[in-house]
């Protein structure tokens, strides 16, 4: 297990450095000067120069890529030019929030997903199936954006039901839930599909399997030996899937972060870009990237604890 | 879908050609149909439109033709600039197309060349599946939002962050499905009569993965156009005054409350591509290459 982790830490390693290349790439392809793009519209010849020292931009290439790396490691990412607090400070305010997005919309979602493909692959063939299945690619095919301002509209606004601005305090509390409520309902929905696709097949797959049928043989009850047997082995596939699709689910995190006023890093990143914002934007970016792995990482090592087949990768 | 699903048991058995088995599924019928007229109209825009799609009228926020106040000169009522929406629609499906198609044409011939080149050269195997990896671990939004931060907003930094994002997926398909071919008899066969490795790769690697791999670009295909609708919504894909499908949707969502068509009708228009394109790749994958599924 140890030797498992390890290994896969070890192959972040180059990924890592690719993810830090971006971060830098991002601060050399930019065009024009960067102490100009650092310091902003409104800084004066004399602060451009001094933040030309001070990012070493007349040294070569390599030696400013040592010592990006070197503030990296320090945590220094740089001000933000809107806000001028600490890049760091504002993605330490941002993670939390899009943390809290990621739980409320799993912790439904996924559950829903694969019951709902338990029970297509069970009923193969039958209505339900087929509607599950229909529901499934519908649901991979709506734009996230669309489920967003839907529920705005009805929920939000027509039914008054729930706030749809914001985010109201902690998960833990009526009004942060009240809040997070929306938001997780999108982009859990987005999630649902390709969940209950996956679960549908794997347990298909699994339950042609010979262990399932001595477990039939041995008189065992039809929802044991789905549930025991079954949907037991067919996870693991789906573990995989949440890992393969972490890319997808941050995506839709950024739009639906952006759309609800959410303030996660998502928004944050957009908001960055979009008001030019270059060493927030930077590390917005990179954050995500790091929580890409991060994701990863973790299904890889779920992955070997429910599939004891998996030694080594 | 990302990752190839366990093989389903009860594919219609392989009697009828392959275009038949095809047009007998209604679903796939349909969608292939309705993929037929989108991109007519997407081609035909500037001929079929009734209207100039950037030019302001006085008939602002107007509803479409169905609701009371409609009227026939908008057929789908107007924006809030009072630009025709049916117009717009017709543009902007051409744009998202067009975003799509050539993210996803680029990506899949740089990634399928990757693939099979990784498994005509087992020398090269290693390094392009190491270089797979590392692009895999950047999401298509990411390198979209990143070269979006560097080139500012626009459709082309959109593209090139879809292609690339296509290269790996494309690549890892490529591969394992050259390396069965690569085991087949008559690869040995042209080898022995002395064929290149240049005709040996066009005329018998690449002839016999191409099928799969266009089958596996179209699954991807409506992934690649909801990411970059998605783009456009926030403000980081195609520019204004252009139409594109998912910019409308975006500048709709200020009038949601008194003229909510101006977002729902884009809206609409983005899913019943995708589902049609996602629909016929299924059926595609299905009828052609049960391979792929397992």
């Amino acid at each position: 297990m140890m030797t498992l982790v390890l290994n896969r830490l070890i192959i972040s390693v180059p990924v890592l450095f690719g993810v830090l290349l971006l971060g830098f790439g991002l601060l050399i392809l930019v065009p024009g000067d960067p102490a100009i793009v650092m310091a902003g519209p409104m800084a004066t010849p004399e602060v451009v120069a001094a933040i030309r020292t001070e990012m070493g931009l007349d040294e070569p290439v390599l030696t400013q890529f040592f010592r990006y790396l070197g503030r990296m490691a320090e945590g220094d990412l740089g001000r933000s030019l809107i806000s001028n607090k600490t890049v760091i400070s504002e993605l330490g305010a941002a993670i939390g929030p899009t943390t809290e997005l990621m739980v409320a919309c799993l912790i439904w979602s996924i559950p829903l997903g694969i019951a709902l493909g338990t029970l297509a692959a069970v009923w193969r063939g039958s209505i339900t199936d087929r509607a599950i299945m229909a529901f499934s690619v519908a649901g991979v095919s709506l734009p996230i954006f669309f489920i967003c301002l839907m529920l705005i509209h009805f929920v939000g606004v027509q039914w008054r039901l729930l706030p749809f601005i914001g985010r109201g305090g902690p998960l833990w509390t009526m009004d942060g839930l009240r809040h997070i409520a929306l938001p997780a309902l999108s982009l859990g929905l987005i999630f649902i599909g390709p969940v209950a696709r996956m679960t549908r097949s794997s347990v298909l797959e699994v339950l042609r399997l010979d262990h399932v049928r001595t477990a039939r043989a041995k008189g065992l009850s039809e929802p044991r030996v789905i549930l025991r047997h079954g949907l037991r082995n067919a996870l693991i596939p789906v573990v995989t899937l949440v890992g393969l699709q972490a890319g997808y689910l941050l995506g839709g995190a950024v739009v639906t972060e952006s759309i609800f006023s959410y303030p996660g890093i998502g928004r944050l990143a957009v908001g960055a870009i979009l008001s030019s914002d270059f060493p927030l934007a930077q590390g917005a970016i990179l954050i995500l990237a790091l929580a890409f792995i991060l994701i990863n990482l973790i299904v890889d090592v779920l992955y070997a604890l429910l599939d004891p087949r998996v030694q080594t990768p | 879908m990302s990752i190839a699903e366990p093989a389903d048991l009860d594919a219609p058995a392989p009697s009828l050609p392959w275009w038949r088995r095809l047009v007998h599924d209604p679903a796939a019928f349909v969608a292939l149909i309705v993929l037929t007229i989108v991109v007519l109209c997407a081609i035909l825009a500037p001929l079929i439109s009734p209207h100039d799609p950037y030019a302001s009228s006085r008939a602002v926020m107007q509803p479409p033709v169905w609701s009371d106040r409609g009227a026939w000169l908008h057929p789908l009522g107007t924006d809030g600039q009072g630009r025709d929406i049916l117009s717009r629609i017709f543009y902007g499906t051409r744009l998202t197309l067009l975003i799509g198609l050539v993210s996803v044409g680029l990506g899949g011939v740089l990634g399928s060349l990757l693939g099979l080149l990784a498994a005509f050269r087992p020398r090269l195997d290693p390094w392009v599946m190491r270089l797979v990896d590392v692009m895999l671990s950047f999401p298509a939004i990411l390198l979209g939002l990143a070269l979006v931060a560097v080139f500012g907003p626009g459709a082309i930094p959109v593209m090139i962050a879809l292609a690339i994002a296509t290269v790996p997926d494309c690549a890892r398909i490529a591969r394992s499905i050259a390396v069965s071919v690569m085991k087949q008899e008559y690869i040995e066969a042209g080898r022995a009569v002395g064929l290149s490795d240049l005709a040996l790769f066009t005329r018998y690697l690449l002839r016999n993965c191409i099928s799969s791999i266009l089958i596996f670009i179209s699954l991807r295909f409506g992934q690649i156009i909801l990411i970059g609708a998605a783009l456009s919504f926030l403000g980081l894909g195609a520019k204004p005054p252009q139409a594109e499908l998912g910019m409308m949707a975006a500048q709709g969502r200020d009038f949601l409350l008194f003229a909510p068509h101006i977002a729902v009708i884009p809206s609409v228009m983005i899913f019943v591509i995708v589902l049609a394109a996602n629909v016929l790749g299924d059926a595609l994958r299905d009828v052609l290459d049960p391979r792929l599924r397992s």
